[in-house]
């Protein structure tokens, strides 16, 4: 390396370890999200440059002689040689969902400092190695899944134990993200109306797609853009019209009419709505994130919310327990997910030209996913703390009426008024913005107030507000329709074992009865959630988290494993590391929600609690039945938190088993790589 | 200029990956066929059924 290199490489380094020293000692005043900003690139760039450069070349041995599964499978299909920019939008585009923008805001209760740091060093060290070697992994084996290569590099066990993993989470996954949706759009007719413009509008672009104008894509989803910004557009002068009562909706009325969607959705013709939509829903999120990036750059938000706050001893009003280990649970996505496995192991190592081009798809998505994750978390503590906690705080919590939420919230050191909260719901179009949980509200409402200080200023709030809405609900819905399809194939794979036409995908019987059995499962979850008194993502967020992070643990396993046999013990330390900690965390976390004896915490105790208050004789009635309910509720979220934690720990046990056998010398270390072929491509054709 | 202008290239390949019409291009030009409503509708049967077999990420 040059001299003049290493000064600006030192530099960078210099400067990222200043902003992360400011951030962390800082106190008292406001801190400008620009420090942020700053520390995360610097931090990104190194990670980059050196770490994952030292994991390329010294672990994986990447090396551009030899030929791609892209290049030698080439079908013009899935496996296409592309370009790595092109690759890295792709890969990207895939990854980045409602996890890293919606985990962050709820973390934001323990002050933006640990949440922040776990992203930016979370996804350097973690995430994004995970996602870098499981592309890696999966591209030196032809695009292997993730559950294909923990049967082979591990044993059978951890392949179907793999794939009842995905199952699970699918289903909390869907249930948690439907949740989001409800909370968002209870009683906004704006809102409601906007989004349910966008499915006929979806419909309609299926339409013209499908048969006035095939192939035009991209004109089809700027016809269907300009669609929807005219409803939202639209929805403002629903709001205020007498139609209004036809679109302000009862929580459970909008969950339903979730539910009913995800059914019709997954048994439709994907060109008719699910296409279209996710076309749509693809652009939308990339020109929202960049726009987002800009409005920060631009503005330069202050951070109102302190950089740790009270609530990191677990009493916290939008998520239950301790910063040690729920804020690691909490952000999963922004800094480890285990999804973010299936995806490396899906599309993309069927599209790499070059091994090195799994340099930047691989490691630097995820950094880029992991800076998504640090822009929601400075647009949700760019708010007033005392206006974020009222709008992501349970009624069961700061109380029913408007004057016992700001007199809580107030008592906790964070003021807010009525009046404030009033004059904020009028600016976005909404009749009241208390306890509006889920984290998408104070969310957009975050991002609403950077649009409009980047322009339009405050006569914008609203139009912004409604505008992140739908940018939200528009991918998340997309994500229950795919969720629900793919966890209906998933299902109709294990029944065909036990009767053949079960398993065909195309006998209408099997489609109906599997998409009934998947929709009941995540719509089950989610009518539990609009019904918990503690807002449902007390309860819900965590065990997406818990099952998230389990299934990076299968991964890390699965990478950990490959890398002790291509290189033996010396480098295991790459993904151990983040692996022991995703135990230690997610165990602990787990074992928690089952057996904490606090009942906001410990599901059990939660059932106890109830159970104790129905004996007492001091419930009656449907406050009876639905008490009833409720500790059922609680008990089936432990058994799933068991559940999982079981399944994780066997392929943990097994991987254990196989790594001393490795070591002892007792097994050799066969890896399953396709052979060595020398890549015929020129370099202008990469 | 030559800069905006690979950057700008560079956004149009992109949105045209993501919109699978690239795919389409190289569908006609694996296959030698020409465009047509009903070759668009026999490509799309086909990548949608394998693309949404997959999980969308969280």
């Amino acid at each position: 390396m040059r001299f003049l290199t290493r000064i600006a490489w030192a530099a960078v380094a210099c400067v990222g370890a200043g902003c992360m020293g400011a951030i962390a000692i800082d106190r008292g005043e406001p801190v400008n999200s620009a420090w942020l900003v700053v520390a995360a690139i610097c931090t990104y760039l190194i990670g980059f440059r050196f770490y994952a450069k030292f994991i390329a070349t010294r672990v994986m041995a990447l090396n551009d002689e030899r030929a791609t599964p892209a290049e030698r499978l080439d079908n013009g299909h899935d496996f296409v040689p592309t370009n790595k920019w092109i690759l890295f939008g792709h890969h990207f585009a895939a990854i980045a969902g409602p996890g890293p923008l919606v985990g962050p805001v709820i973390a934001a209760q323990f002050g933006y400092l640990p949440g922040t740091l776990w992203i930016i060093i979370g996804g350097v060290l973690g995430g994004a190695v995970q996602d870098f070697v499981i592309l890696f992994a999966s591209m030196r084996r032809d695009g292997k899944s993730l559950g294909q290569m923990a049967r082979e590099e591990i044993g059978k066990v951890g392949g179907m134990v793999a794939l009842i993993t995905v199952l699970l989470i699918m289903i909390i996954l869907l249930a948690v993200v439907g949740l989001v949706v409800v909370n968002a759009l209870a009683e906004s007719p704006w809102g409601t109306f906007t989004i349910a413009a966008t499915m006929p509008i979806a419909v309609l672009m299926g339409l013209y797609l499908r048969y006035w104008r095939p192939g035009k894509v991209l004109e089809c989803s700027a016809v269907g853009f300009l669609l929807v910004v005219a409803s939202v557009m639209g929805g403002q002068w629903i709001a205020a019209s007498s139609y209004a009562p036809a679109f302000t909706l009862a929580a459970m009325t909008i969950a339903i009419g979730i539910i009913v969607y995800g059914f019709l959705a997954s048994a439709l013709p994907v060109w008719l709505l699910l296409a279209p939509r996710d076309y749509l829903s693809t652009f939308v999120k990339l020109g929202v994130i960049a726009l987002l990036a800009l409005g920060i750059l631009a503005v330069r938000p202050e951070m109102q919310m302190p950089a740790l706050t009270r609530f990191v001893d677990g009493s916290g009003p939008v998520l239950a327990g301790k910063v040690f280990p729920f804020c690691f649970i909490t952000i999963a996505c922004g800094a480890i997910s285990g999804f973010h496995a299936l995806i490396s192991s899906g599309t993309t190592p069927k599209m790499i030209t070059r091994e090195w081009h799994t340099w930047p798809v691989g490691y630097g998505s995820m950094l880029l996913e992991s800076f998504v994750a640090v822009m929601a978390m400075i647009a949700a503590c760019a708010l007033e703390p005392g206006v974020y906690f009222a709008v992501n705080s349970p009624a069961g919590v700061v109380g029913k009426t408007a004057q016992a939420a700001v007199t809580t919230i107030s008592s906790w050191g964070f003021p807010v008024t009525t009046e404030r909260m009033a004059d904020l719901a009028r600016m976005v179009g909404e009749t009241t913005l208390f306890n509006r949980t889920g984290g998408a509200p104070s969310l957009a409402l975050g991002m609403a107030h950077i649009f409009a200080r980047g322009g339009g200023g405050e006569a914008l709030l609203g139009f912004w507000y409604h505008f992140a809405i739908m940018f939200e609900a528009l991918f998340i819905l997309t994500i229950i329709d795919a969720g629900t399809r793919v966890g209906r194939f998933m299902l109709q794979d294990l029944l065909g074992h036990a009767w053949k036409p079960l398993g065909r995908t195309s006998w209408m019987p099997g489609v109906v009865l599997s998409s009934a059995v998947i929709v009941s499962g995540w719509g089950y979850f989610l009518v539990q959630g609009v019904r918990d008194p503690l807002g449902g993502i007390n309860s819900l967020w965590p065990l997406f988290g818990i099952a998230n992070q389990l299934l990076a643990a299968i991964a890390l396993s699965v990478a950990t494993t490959i890398i002790l046999k291509m290189r033996g013990p010396k480098y295991m330390w790459i993904t151990c590391v983040p692996l022991a900690w995703l135990v230690l965390v997610t165990f602990s976390a787990a074992w928690q929600k089952i057996f904490s004896s606090a009942p906001r915490i410990g599901f059990l105790a939660q059932a106890s609690q109830i159970e104790a208050a129905l004996a007492s004789g001091s419930l009656s009635g449907a406050a009876a039945a639905q008490s009833r309910t409720l500790i059922f509720n609680a008990r089936l979220d432990a058994v799933v938190c068991g559940v999982f934690m079981i399944l994780v720990a066997i392929v943990l046990v097994d991987s254990l088993r196989l790594w001393y056998r490795i070591m002892s010398g007792a097994q050799d270390r066969q890896v399953f790589e396709s052979p060595f072929v020398l890549s015929n491509l020129r370099s202008e054709e990469v | 200029m030559t800069i905006l202008r690979r950057v700008f290239a560079g956004i149009c390949d992109l949105l045209n990956e993501l919109s699978d019409q690239n795919a389409y291009a190289r569908h006609l030009s694996a296959h030698a066929r020409e465009h047509s409503p009903a070759e668009w509708r026999r490509f799309t049967d086909e990548r949608f059924r394998a693309k949404y077999q997959r999980p969308k990420c969280c």
